[in-house]
């Protein structure tokens, strides 16, 4: 029977998965989709310290004085805790959270292919996330969540230390963790699905392990340099006695440019699933959108230095200069692509698909003014200023956040069995989208008229600028409160999801929502095109999922739960 | 209903495949991610060999001055005694495969004494260098020089630490306690990649750091 492709097991068997509750969050589990819990509910936690850090940060800079921080050294280390806390504990464990829970039952797998050593590097994250908030009792890190010495050597209190071991932690974490995603999608595939059949979230999840598993290294061998020089006496970065300050730049930015690609390849892989299903149509150029994810995890180890254009001697910036254009490429491929998927398409304006555009109209921007900041002449004007934070925070939350937050509305119907609030999800959107825009995007302004980043007291005349930026980015942080307020409630009073509310086609959505204990009930069977809306397959299953339990409208607006399951096998 | 029947005898077979597959499928699962656990370990040690590297360039009289002082023989030994264990080592997962067990124990217990010996040596050459003035306090003669060549070291030497705890409590005693079989030698095996690396590893530091 070629032509049944798809066994849509979920849509046969009551629910028998039982939601993840708290107390299996707290304990030891070795179930990858408990594990996926655990890590976006620790991402969420650090969310809120990060977010609350940008709060103080955005109220000292309301007035061009200092006013709410003592001195010039609290506030550096609201900037330094909140760029790492944001960078390391809120989105690169949030991508894992969602790589976790959802790259096994996109495979159709039990579990991914080392469940314990899963559970071992989630576990590495609590003490490195306390390690990083003690530092406030020996004296947090002050020196930017870059740390260049002779800053995070000389100058910085013992927190830094602590900073350079949770990261150390984390770091180890991750690459354990990528070790496990890389095995599971090359050798856990189902049979019938090939590489060019895996849902481009599985490619991302892939093109993320990859670089994290060639990048994080580097950044552990520095920090060991770092925490060396800082206890040990050693003298790597210092020029005085044979080091070198650059060194930690170099080592430093090798990790971590490519893991901008760590940080932002999740959610465009989240993007690639959303937009294609709630669009209603086949991903527009898939083996593209694969490819050049590959592409950006390789390419990305060529670009490191135009973080220092400043500091580089000056005949290698045109050559870093060009590979940091061309990386602009694969990205630009994905861009395109994506607004292929969306044209012509009958697009739901679920609260996952406003993100899914708001993540491409808001992450075009960063990526556009990534390329002017690639263009040596004008980033020697611009280094170091406003420009630049807002460049990082429009790809970064912008890109990466919205992804996100376009994942869990996507997928909370599956990982709880309850649709989130639409009406909250659109508010949610609304204030975000709009709280995003006027906080970062006057940053540009402020920063080509000369406002220099990392400062707490600055010339009176870009406090306009800054009571804009300071008085939207309040409504931002509100905005986080509504989703998260949405996803206590939904827990109770959501509606029933139902196995597959999107009506997608990727295996994850074969099974009840929550998924069982092995996930599957037999073995799934992939469809041949995960993207393939509109292929006879299909059009056959979906008739048959909606004759049964309505239009995906009816079941996020009708107040009743979908239909039981009556007639049995 | 003689469909059911068929599928019946079938089913055993079937299970029995799968579980064959489910084997097949753990085995290249843990092979992969020894592979890419290694992978990760080389970018480690490249950046300190970079960091070493960056010294050496900056400041070649430094480094000549303690070549001269310290002399290469001991380490030459040394490098030697760390080829020859990864010898024992292929010759063990080689006796384990022809079937003889006792074979393995006894070239895994040679791998891991030539280990030991390696690290004790190492401890000598230390003590011989902190006597020269290459020390880790600041103000000593050679402390820049020092900074840079012990932190690389002693992250190998720690890799070989590990690796003979490796051997004894994954193989040997395994080994000893029946253990392995020339069907079943995958934890030699990881062992051996792991050792075999730690040996490339040193090659690459002995060149770099001493006859440089």
């Amino acid at each position: 029977m070629a032509s049944v492709v798809s066994l849509p097991v979920g849509e046969l068997r009551k629910s028998d998965g039982k939601p993840i509750m708290l107390r299996d969050v707290l304990g030891w589990s070795v179930d990858h989709k408990v594990i996926g819990v655990q890590y976006a509910l620790i991402a969420l936690f650090f969310f809120i310290i990060g977010g609350s850090l940008a709060m103080l940060i955005r109220w000292e800079l309301l007035t061009p004085a200092l006013d709410l921080m003592a001195n010039g050294a609290a506030y550096n280390t609201l900037f330094s805790i909140h760029g790492t806390v944001m960078i390391f504990l809120w989105v690169i464990p949030m991508s894992a959270a969602f790589g976790n829970y959802v790259v096994p039952l996109q495979l159709g797998a039990k579990d991914m292919a080392f469940p314990w050593l899963n559970a071992f590097a989630f576990w590495l994250i609590p003490p490195a996330g306390v390690l990083m908030l003690m530092g406030w009792f020996v004296g947090p890190a002050e020196a930017g969540w870059t740390s260049y010495p002779p800053l995070s050597t000389m100058f910085s209190p013992d927190g830094q230390t602590l900073w350079a071991i949770s990261i150390h932690l984390l770091g180890l974490s991750s690459i354990l963790g990528a070790i496990n995603f890389i095995v599971t999608i090359a050798n856990m595939r189902p049979e019938g699905m090939g590489w060019f059949q895996m849902p481009l979230f599985c490619w991302a999840i892939l093109a993320t392990s990859i670089i994290i598993v060639m990048a994080t290294p580097f950044l552990a061998g520095g920090l060991t340099l770092l925490i060396l020089d800082r206890v040990a006496g050693t003298a790597f970065f210092n020029p005085a006695e044979g080091g070198d300050v650059l060194l930690w730049q170099n080592v430093f930015w090798f990790y971590s440019h490519p893991a901008v690609y760590i940080m932002v390849l999740p959610a465009f892989g989240i993007l690639s699933d959303v937009l294609s299903v709630h669009a209603r149509k086949p991903i527009f150029g898939y083996r593209m959108i694969a490819l050049s994810s590959i592409a950006i995890a390789v390419v990305g180890f060529t670009v490191w230095a135009h973080h220092m254009f400043t500091a580089l001697a000056p005949q290698f910036r045109i050559p870093f200069m060009i590979t940091s254009m061309i990386i602009a490429v694969p990205t630009g491929i994905k861009v395109f692509s994506w607004l292929g998927t969306i044209w012509g398409g009958k697009i739901r304006w679920t609260s996952a698909m406003l993100f899914g555009l708001g993540f491409l109209s808001m992450f075009v921007i960063g990526g556009i003014s990534g390329v002017m900041l690639g263009s040596v002449p004008f980033d020697l004007h611009v280094h170091d200023t406003y420009f630049v934070v807002s460049h990082l925070h429009f790809v970064l939350y912008g890109g990466s956040v919205f992804g996100l937050y376009a994942g869990i509305y996507h997928w909370y119907p599956k990982v709880t069995g309850r649709m989130l609030d639409e009406r909250m999800g659109k508010w949610h959107f609304a204030l975000t989208y709009i709280g995003f825009f006027f906080t970062f995007f006057p940053m540009h302004m402020a920063g080509l008229a000369g406002m220099p980043r990392r400062i707490a007291v600055y010339a009176p005349e870009f406090q306009t600028w800054n009571v804009v930026i300071s008085i939207a980015s309040f409504v931002l942080g509100v905005s986080t409160f509504v989703l998260l307020y949405n996803m206590v409630w939904a827990l109770r009073n959501g509606k029933v999801a139902g196995p597959n509310p999107w009506r997608a086609l990727t295996l994850e959505w074969a099974t009840s929502s929550p998924p069982p204990a092995t996930n599957f009930v037999g073995d799934p069977v992939p469809f041949k095109d995960p993207y393939g809306y509109g292929t006879k397959e299909a059009a056959a299953y979906v008739e048959a999922v909606e004759a049964r339990y309505g239009t995906p409208d009816d079941v996020a607006q009708s107040s009743k739960p979908a239909p039981a399951e009556t007639a049995g096998d | 209903m003689s469909e059911v029947s068929i599928q019946h005898t079938d089913v055993s077979v079937s299970q029995a495949a799968a579980r064959a597959k489910a084997k097949a499928l753990r085995v290249s699962n843990y092979k992969f991610a020894m592979w890419l656990y290694l992978a990760s370990e080389v970018v480690i040690f490249g950046t300190l060999i970079a960091a070493y590297a960056v010294f050496r360039y900056n400041n070649p009289e430094v480094v000549h001055e303690v070549h001269k002082e310290a002399g290469v023989l001991l380490v030459a030994i040394n490098t030697f005694l760390l080829l020859m264990s990864s010898w024992c080592m292929v010759m063990g997962l080689r006796d384990i495969q022809m079937g003889n067990r006792q074979g393995l124990i006894r070239w895994i217990a040679a791998t891991a004494v030539l280990g030991t010996v390696f690290i004790a040596l190492q401890a000598v050459e230390y003590s011989v260098l902190s006597a020269a003035g290459v020390l880790m306090t600041p103000g000593a003669e050679f402390h820049a020089f020092a900074a840079h060549f012990y932190p690389p070291t002693f992250f190998h030497g720690l890799h070989v630490f590990v690796g003979v705890l490796w051997a004894v409590i994954w193989v040997i005693i395994p080994a000893m306690r029946g253990s392995y079989g020339p069907g079943d030698y995958l934890g030699v095996e990881f062992f051996g990649l792991y050792w075999h690396f730690v040996d490339v590893v040193w090659i690459v530091l002995f060149t770099v750091i001493y006859l440089w």
